[in-house]
């Protein structure tokens, strides 16, 4: 009873630190990290009508962190007026992201068709990526809504790899490794990538030796590239209830061991 | 014969799909893309005989009345899908879509969020510095909480740049050194299996 | 509020309700969760794949060797007969055998060779000064290996390079346990603001 009474009492504790610090809603300043200011820095400097992939690599789980950063990514991306082709290697992903590429394609009045399209979703993650390098158009002959690939205007002149400036992997697992190992080591493809922070040190070799190229990395990195963008989102406001929750776990650790500590040193005195 | 035949398919087709990563020759391009597409349609049909599985096993256990009214519940849902795509079709608006925007996935992110409340719990109960190791462990997850808030940088420069030389050195060594490992054994167990000393995957029928 | 909001609150405080203990209210939702998630799959995959990469080019464009995966996809229904089940290792084999040696080449390059390339940086800088952080890498990437390096008892040598592998291996629990926090409180975040924006309309 005792046990259940302290995990009600953390379970609450933390519900009203998020809440409360949530409901204040205090803007904050973030610095950039390194890797969020290279992907931002890149897209930045992509000339117009370049191409790019969008991959919506991650299940419905993990979208209340991973949409700020897609979101994020994708309205700086049709800003800068470049072509987007979008695709989901994760069944969930599809529907979801459908709807963000729909939805910032049309804040920025992009045409489908023209300056973006949604292909839909292939399984066996593996041979849709290699096949993408063969022929785009083979492995998605039809787009989402049933659009045969060959009439869309986006698609005239592009093929393959070739012809793609950057794969952007938006993931909460290992497809962005799978973009890596089988699209940048077979076709020398370049990958950027948008994560939750859980997989942020999975990837930290792969960013080190420069097989990735970039990396946004969960709501703080979402905050970051807001604010490199320059427009105050959904990233932006859960830093106060990110910056709460962290001090709460780090109390919980400190008060955790200093019970422990004195348990045991009274075990030794008695 | 039951055992020969898969050993012999996963040889040819193991050495084929190593073999043209060596080859331009347009034969065995048409032959990669044309088992590339092979592959995909076969893990689409173990989807299918997955979601049949699951069918015929919840159909069993109600009739056998272990748990009727969930696997009730949990059939229903199965069926809602596609009878709202046949209808309306998958595209925005249609309710298969407000299927999924209102139900699916609100609620498998609730059930991810759920995580935050055993962590933290987890973080007051089990994260101890008993041994060297474990302070190491613990003195490491606190830096990287303390450094990637905001309200940290607002106090001290320092506590970002130390979270990051963490990170990227001698955290990345010791994944590095993972990642190296899964690649060496990954190779292996690849050519145990095409030249069939490998073969768990025959079993479980 | 739009019924879609009301449903999606309410279901968030049936799996919510779990946190105080396992009741009727959250088994239902999480049934009804598993069901939608693989109905959900299935019309996924049915789309994209056997209507798009099979049925169609197959009956519309004459694509005959598209029989083959076909015939192969159907033997995989041979698992719910004891009697026929051996042919559905023919399928599995084609599709394990394919994943083995498109991996080989792709560990090889991706995860092996080109990791070790990176791990190779000068440990004196140009201006003389040694690279400390070079040298931070090239220890801990070799005193992991020697970690999981099982072949040889951990003694002497060996034995010390491992102990001082696991402490890295603690740098790296460390950080990816501090991310791991940083995600699940994110996720947490996100539907409080869906709780307290949409649902409850408490703050704009």
């Amino acid at each position: 009873m005792e046990r259940l009474r302290t995990r009600w009492i953390i379970f609450l504790g933390l519900a009203a630190v998020v809440v409360i610090s949530y409901t204040m809603n205090l803007p904050f300043k973030t610095s950039a990290s390194p890797a969020t200011e290279k992907a931002y820095k890149y897209i930045e400097t992509l000339p117009e009508s370049s191409v790019v992939i969008i991959s919506f690599d991650h299940e419905a789980s993990s979208l209340p962190e991973i949409q700020p950063i897609a979101l994020a990514m994708l309205r700086h991306v049709f800003r800068k007026n470049l072509r987007v082709i979008g695709l989901s290697l994760f069944a969930e992903g599809t529907a979801i992201g459908y709807e963000m590429l729909n939805r910032t394609a049309g804040e920025c009045n992009r045409n489908y068709g023209r300056d973006y399209v949604f292909l839909g979703f292939k399984p066996q993650y593996i041979s849709a990526i290699l096949g993408l390098g063969e022929s785009i158009r083979r492995v998605f002959p039809e787009d989402y809504p049933g659009n045969k690939t060959d009439t869309l205007a986006i698609m005239r002149n592009i093929d393959t790899y070739d012809s793609v400036r950057m794969v952007i992997s938006i993931a909460d697992g290992d497809r962005t490794m799978q973009w890596i190992e089988y699209a940048g080591a077979r076709y020398n493809q370049k990958v950027m990538a948008g994560l939750t922070a859980a997989m942020i040190t999975s990837y930290d070799p792969y960013l080190s030796s420069g097989q990735l190229f970039a990396v946004v990395g969960g709501l703080r990195g979402a905050a970051e590239y807001e604010l490199l963008y320059g427009r105050r989102a959904a990233g932006n406001r859960g830093m106060l209830a990110q910056s709460g929750a962290h001090a709460y776990v780090i109390a919980l650790i400190i008060i955790g061991n200093i019970i422990f500590f004195r348990s045991r040193r009274r075990k030794r005195e008695g | 014969m039951r055992t020969k035949i898969p050993l012999l398919v996963c040889l040819v087709f193991g050495i084929m799909m190593f073999g043209q990563y060596f080859s331009a020759h347009p034969i065995a391009k048409a032959v990669y893309n044309n088992i590339l597409e092979w592959w995909q349609i076969i893990f689409a049909f173990t989807l299918l005989v997955g979601v049949a599985s699951f069918a015929r096993n919840s159909l069993r256990n109600i009739s056998q009345r272990k748990e009727p009214i969930h696997r009730s519940i949990a059939l229903a849902g199965l069926l809602v899908m596609p009878v709202l795509a046949l209808i309306g079709g998958t595209k925005t608006g249609s309710p298969f879509l407000w299927s999924f925007q209102n139900m699916l996935a609100p609620m498998q992110s609730t059930v991810f969020s759920l995580l935050a409340f055993f962590v933290a719990s987890a973080s007051y109960r089990g994260f101890r510095a008993r041994t060297i190791p474990a302070t190491i462990l613990l003195v490491t997850a606190l830096i990287v909480l303390i450094g990637r808030i905001p309200l940290a940088e607002l106090i001290s420069q320092s506590f970002p740049k130390i979270t990051f030389w963490v990170q990227d050195y001698p955290s990345m060594a010791a994944r590095r050194a993972i990642l190296i490992g899964i690649g060496l054994g990954s190779m292996t167990t690849a050519l145990r299996v095409i030249l069939g000393i490998e073969r768990t995957y025959l079993r479980g029928e | 509020m739009e019924i879609g909001t009301i449903i999606a609150g309410i279901l968030t405080l049936a799996i919510y309700s779990f946190l105080y203990r396992d009741n009727p209210v959250y088994k239902a939702a999480e049934s009804w969760l598993i069901g939608l998630s693989i109905g959900y799959a299935l019309v996924v995959f049915w789309q994209s794949t056997i209507i798009d990469i099979l049925i169609v080019p197959l009956f519309s464009e004459w694509r005959i060797i598209l029989i083959i995966p076909l015939v192969l996809g159907l033997m995989m229904f041979s698992r719910f007969s004891s009697k026929t089940s051996w042919l559905s290792r023919i399928p599995i084999a084609l599709m394990i055998g394919t994943g083995a040696g498109v991996a080989i080449p792709a560990m090889l390059y991706a995860r092996t060779l080109k990791q070790m390339s990176a791990s190779i940086m000068p440990l004196i800088s140009e201006n003389g000064t040694p690279n400390i952080e070079a040298l931070v890498v090239l220890i801990g990437l070799l005193s992991t290996l020697a970690y999981f390096y099982f072949s040889r008892e951990h003694k002497g040598v060996i034995g010390n390079a491992a102990k001082l592998g696991t402490y890295f291996l603690m740098i790296f629990f460390g950080a990816t346990f501090g991310y791991t926090v940083m995600s699940r409180m994110s996720t947490f975040i996100g539907r409080v603001d869906f709780l307290l924006t949409d649902f409850l309309h408490l703050i704009k």
